[in-house]
């Protein structure tokens, strides 16, 4: 047997350069660079105000994305995340208050039926062995099916003073959403870093096979990790119905593809295993900033979009692609 | 006698620094069935793929026809005539049985596929081995000795002058077996050379001619069947200096029973029989792929399994999950570290964790500095040495190893299940862990190896049961435990002798 080493050789302080590889961190920077020149180039853009809004409209990206970083990591996918925040901007006005004057009750509904859709992709995925894809994108045509069968084609306005508060309300400046997310950001962050349940959800991601082997439940755990997905999506649902006022069907699409973007902006890889939500947060803000910039730009919606499109190509083609050596 | 068609002279070849073959050579001649015997790991795969061009030689020369071939392809190897039936199936699931067949070497008219030739000649070949199924049928539906089957007729359809058939027989029926025994002497008598590879010693005794034996990746014989006994040819593949490799041990008198199953079956297991006492290294013998995996996978609830008694430490029942398998003292560490052990991405000190991440309930908070303490404990213990926050990917095989073994000793298991845990493992590191298992049987423990390597079972296992297509074929214990024994067991060398 060898001698005992110390503790520093066994466990190496972090340096500073591993912080400059550090994906998350990168993000980060990106974001800061990107608001400093944009702040310079345009007049305005700097703002408080501006920033404010563009922090409250990453909060619904942010929201959404916790849910996908969770499934991402656990090695699947979630494309239902954009049918539950429908489903849940158009829920809440369809649910009775039930005599609640703050309105707390039909956003719960909404929330636990939101967690509930989730656990049913879970169900599919981890009992009946459906390829997360193939599960989540049936349940998203499903879920549109029986919005359209209920709500139809119009919007429907929310009375709400709960919502309307988390949509409206800027305590010491800073819109409830952003309040928000910075709550349910920092649980997740614990939750995914420092409790078991997180190791094993990365442990899912990286081996499923060891993972089962050494004794852990995976189908508990990918089915949690999936109510999970549609108790944020719910989330993000409820306070962009709140900031909005009114909910219509199709209002969650673009969340779909933003949540995917954030997640794999902020350096979690896309095949499972490693990552943090850490980094979907910069990732988020970057995707709302982008938004913004092109806006600024004056073109037509089609180019608009193309413009989008192309640049979270480019700005994943610079530092999101996977290392190939697994 | 006639010119050899392929000849390997004096050929050597290694992976990593480990000699497989060494100075290997072996004649293929028309009209001759030639057996290859050899045991796990010999050498056999190796010397079949440098036949067929599929991997160089690092020295010494392949002959084809009495000329040297620098560097034989798989295509010059084709070309020449010589065909080769893989023991893992080759075939298409999708395709159907004729375009199986003619895969690769389709007759074609004006530039498409001649689909009437096709069918025409695929059929003269089904004919041959008596495969009498729609030629139309995706290969994906047939039983795996019917696929064995068309595996052939693919070779047979190239016409080829040297047949190699590697463990042709494993997974046919004994009416197919002898359809294929009828076809090679057809095959002999047309002059064709034959390489014939069985474990089953009966079948070669009945229809070889001549049969090289491979030990260690050394010739250990090359001479004509007749007039051999089946026993003179199992110690032609057995028998090896242990020299300092094995700890010195004593055994553990005989203690109680931690494990009974009666009438165990799971997967390709059929009704076995099997105790497992406290103290004592128990071996899992026998060729590989006989069902070893399947036992210990069974009883540790990670494959479903029936039993008609069974008892796990005086807990009634097969458990029915893994969690459950490991509340009742189970550990298991498999034979493919990193496919099924380890996850390779993450940290060593991670790794080492993971169980007890799997048993933590609710949501309950990490303890970083316990984690870390407890890691170095182990990374001590099991002595691996440096930065543990490195990816396991990071180490080299026998490191792997010990950090898939150091996992589970947090969790302190009564019963631990390894699946050829030295499989890739460098000398030293082999020799640590039989330290460590010996350990393990004398603190009262229970340890079930299955191991392809024959020496480790005779000098590490207090009995050792071997297993030989899907059932338990004997379980010897330490008076008649030899490496004769197991091999014999391994391959029924007793019939072999009654048939004979």
């Amino acid at each position: 047997m060898s001698a005992t080493e110390s503790e520093t050789t066994r466990f190496p302080p972090r340096r500073i350069s591993a912080l400059l590889r550090n994906r998350a961190f990168l993000t980060f920077i990106i974001v800061a660079l990107v608001w400093v020149v944009a702040g310079f180039a345009k007049p305005g853009f700097g703002s408080f105000g501006h920033l404010r809004y563009l922090l409250e409209l990453a909060a619904v990206i942010g929201l959404v994305a916790i849910g996908q970083t969770f499934v991402v990591i656990a090695g699947g996918i979630d494309l239902s995340v954009g049918a539950i925040v429908t489903v849940s901007a158009v829920g809440v006005p369809l649910v009775a208050d039930l005599g609640d004057p703050t309105g707390t009750v039909p956003v719960l509904i909404v929330l636990a039926a939101a967690s509930g859709i989730g656990l049913l992709n879970g169900l599919g995925v981890a009992y009946l062995r459906v390829h997360p894809m193939i599960m989540t994108l049936a349940m998203a045509t499903f879920l549109q099916g029986v919005l359209i069968l209920v709500a139809g084609g119009s919007a429907v306005s929310a009375q709400n003073p709960l919502l309307h508060w988390f949509g409206n309300a800027r305590p010491i400046g800073i819109p409830a959403g952003v309040y928000l997310w910075v709550v349910v950001s920092a649980i997740t962050l614990v939750v995914l870093h420092a409790t078991p349940f997180g190791a094993r959800i990365f442990a899912i991601g990286a081996n499923p096979l060891a993972t089962a082997l050494s004794g852990v439940n995976t189908r508990t755990t990918t089915m949690a990790v999936y109510a999970i997905g549609g108790l944020t999506a719910g989330l993000a649902g409820v306070l962009l119905l709140g900031m909005n006022g009114q909910g219509y069907v199709g209002i969650g699409d673009p969340y779909l593809l933003a949540s995917i973007a954030a997640v794999v902006l902020g350096g979690t890889s896309i095949l499972g295993g490693s990552g943090t939500y850490a980094g979907t947060i910069p990732g988020a803000i970057l995707l709302v900033t982008i938004t913004a910039l092109i806006t600024v730009v004056n073109a037509s919606p089609g180019w608009r979009s193309i413009l989008f499109g192309s640049l979270i190509l480019a700005l994943l083609l610079f530092s999101g692609r996977e290392s190939r050596g697994r | 006698m006639p010119a050899p068609i392929i000849a390997a002279r004096d050929v050597s070849k290694s992976f990593f620094g480990n000699p497989v073959l060494r100075d290997v050579s072996i004649a293929l001649v028309p009209g001759r069935i030639h057996a290859l015997l050899g045991e796990n790991g010999a050498g056999k795969s190796t010397l079949i793929n440098l036949l067929s061009g599929a991997l160089p030689s690092d020295r010494g020369t392949i002959e084809i026809d009495g000329k040297a071939v620098a560097a034989l392809t798989p295509a010059a190897a084709r070309n020449a005539g010589i065909a080769v039936v893989q023991q893992e199936l080759s075939l298409t699931s999708s395709l159907s049985i004729a375009e199986n067949i003619g895969l690769g070497a389709y007759p074609r008219r004006y530039g498409f596929i001649d689909y009437g030739a096709l069918a025409r000649r695929a059929k003269a070949v089904c004919d041959m081995v008596g495969l009498d199924e729609s030629l139309s049928r995706p290969v994906g539906d047939l039983p795996l000795g019917r696929r064995q089957m068309v595996e052939i007729a693919k070779a047979l359809f190239r016409e080829p002058r040297v047949l190699i058939l590697d463990e042709p027989t494993s997974s046919l029926s004994a009416h197919e077996a002898d359809t294929l025994t009828r076809l090679l002497v057809k095959l002999r008598e047309a002059g064709t050379a034959v390489l014939y590879i069985s474990h089953r010693l009966n079948e070669v005794m009945r229809l070889c001619d001549h049969v090289t034996v491979l030990k260690d990746g050394v010739v250990t014989a090359d001479q004509s069947l007749a007039g051999t006994d089946a026993d003179g040819l199992v110690r032609l593949m057995v028998g090896r200096d242990p020299g300092d490799l094995f700890p010195s041990w004593t055994a553990t008198p005989e203690t109680e029973t931690i494990v009974s199953v009666e009438g165990f079956s799971s997967g390709p297991l059929k009704d076995i029989d099997l105790t497992i006492r406290r103290g004592e290294v128990l071996g899992i013998g026998g060729l590989v792929g006989q069902g070893q995996e399947d036992l210990l996978l069974g009883l540790y609830g990670a494959l479903p399994a029936s039993a008609r008694r069974a008892s796990f430490d005086g807990v009634p029942g097969i458990p029915a999950s893994v969690p459950k398998a490991n509340a009742l003292g189970l550990a298991y560490v498999p034979a493919d570290r990193k496919r099924e052990g380890l996850h390779l991405i993450h940290t060593i000190a991670w790794n080492m964790m993971l169980p007890q991440f799997g048993r933590a309930r609710g949501l309950s908070l990490r303890n970083r500095g316990k984690e870390k303490a407890l890691a170095l404990d182990l990374a001590d213990h099991l002595g691996i040495k440096g930065d543990l926050t490195r990816q396991v990917q990071a180490l080299s095989g026998g490191n792997q190893q010990k950090v898939a073994l150091a996992k589970w000793m947090p969790s302190d298991p009564s019963i631990l299940l390894l699946n050829d845990p030295t499989r890739g493992v460098d000398v030293e590191t082999k020799r640590e862990i039989y330290i460590l298992l010996r350990r393990f049987a004398s603190e009262g423990k229970a340890v079930v190896l299955s191991s392809s390597d024959t020496p480790e079972l005779v000098h590490l296992c207090d009995r050792v049961a071997v297993m030989r297509e899907g059932k338990l074929a004997a379980t010897l214990d330490r008076d008649g435990l030899s490496e004769e024994a197991i091999v014999a067991a391994a391959m029924g060398a007793e019939e072999a002798a009654q048939a004979a």
